[in-house]
């Protein structure tokens, strides 16, 4: 008698960026222990390296620079032929910007588009194609945050890349349900990761006070956000599309 | 010295500052003045401060020499 597992994830390939560290890296290492096959993308091969050790099933890496969002195609193309053609994806590479309206540069803020926003556009573009999705079952998964549906000072570049996902998702969802492609999303809250402890030093040390008031159950482990990336990558979330999941402890339930 | 002079000003939110000035006595001195410090050391100059770097400084001329020395 098979086990019942509405979750299981064998037989199907994703790809995956930013898994080289932090949610990626934990999601990474989850849907591969829930049997999926993976290609996992970050510009940091060293990261992907470490994320690899620790999969326990079939992974390809792919160094990509999302910045450079012309090149996306290409390198997504050129690893189909030998792994595989491709059930979803999920857009987890994304980069912070603090700073206050005022010292805000337009530059910088085309930067944080481009890593976290334009390149899930292109992703969506090159993962619908013929040669790359397998044509059943797909799914797509942003990854945003709660500054993406709630304010907050000092983040309007960031608040903007994360909000615009929203739409997207909601979007493709509709345009993409006729391929039979779920689109949704997830917004977490703070989660204990390297680029929390980076953007923490910005802020004056009663920080992780604020951060634990902010959150009812207090910050997330990166695994918290994985399991819901899972469910969603899943059978199991098949009459899901266009949502957008708030996992973050309860910090928008305030 | 006079474009960080000319740059801090901006940020002050002041026609002109002086390096014996102290930071926390700036009308508009708080949180999202401290980030927009940590912003411009960073895109600017490079350098990476944190919130208590930028209070430690105390004065404009503090700030100026952490921006050069860091």
């Amino acid at each position: 008698m098979s086990t019942y597992n509405p979750f299981n994830l064998d037989g199907k390939n994703f790809l995956i960026t930013g898994a080289a560290s932090g949610i990626g890296k934990a999601t990474s290492i989850v849907l591969s222990k829930l049997g999926a096959r993976l290609i996992l993308v970050d510009i940091n091969e060293d990261g992907l390296q470490q994320t690899k050790l620790e999969c326990s099933n079939d992974v390809s890496l792919l160094i990509v620079d999302l910045a450079n969002i012309n090149t996306i195609k290409d390198k997504v193309l050129s690893a189909i032929p030998e792994f595989g053609k491709l059930h979803g994806f999920v857009h987890l590479a994304g980069k912070p910007y603090i700073a206050p309206l005022k010292s805000v540069s337009i530059e910088k803020c085309n930067d944080i588009f481009s890593i976290n926003t334009l390149s899930a556009i292109e992703l969506s573009k090159v993962f619908t194609s013929r040669n790359v999705y397998v044509g059943e079952k797909g799914s797509i998964v942003f990854v945003s945050s709660v500054y993406g549906v709630v304010g907050s000072a000092a983040n309007v570049a960031y608040a903007m890349s994360k909000s615009a996902l929203h739409g997207i998702t909601k979007a493709l969802a509709i345009e993409l349900s006729s391929k039979k492609i779920r689109v949704n999303c997830i917004a977490p809250g703070f989660v204990k990761t390297n680029m929390l402890d980076t953007s923490s030093t910005m802020f004056d040390i009663n920080y992780a006070e604020t951060l634990k008031k902010l959150h009812p159950l207090g910050v997330g482990e990166p695994e918290d956000i994985a399991y819901s990336i899972a469910y969603l990558l899943s059978d199991a979330a098949k009459w899901v599309t266009g949502s957008i999941m708030n996992i973050d402890g309860g910090f928008t339930a305030q | 010295m006079e474009q960080f002079k000319s740059e801090l000003a901006e940020i002050l939110e002041v026609d002109s500052v002086e390096m014996t000035q102290e930071l926390e006595s700036f009308e508009c001195w708080d949180s999202l003045t401290i980030l927009s410090i940590i912003a411009l050391s960073s895109e600017t100059y490079n350098v990476t401060l944190s919130a208590a770097d930028v209070k430690n400084a105390k004065t404009v001329g503090g700030l100026y020499e952490l921006f050069n020395t860091k």
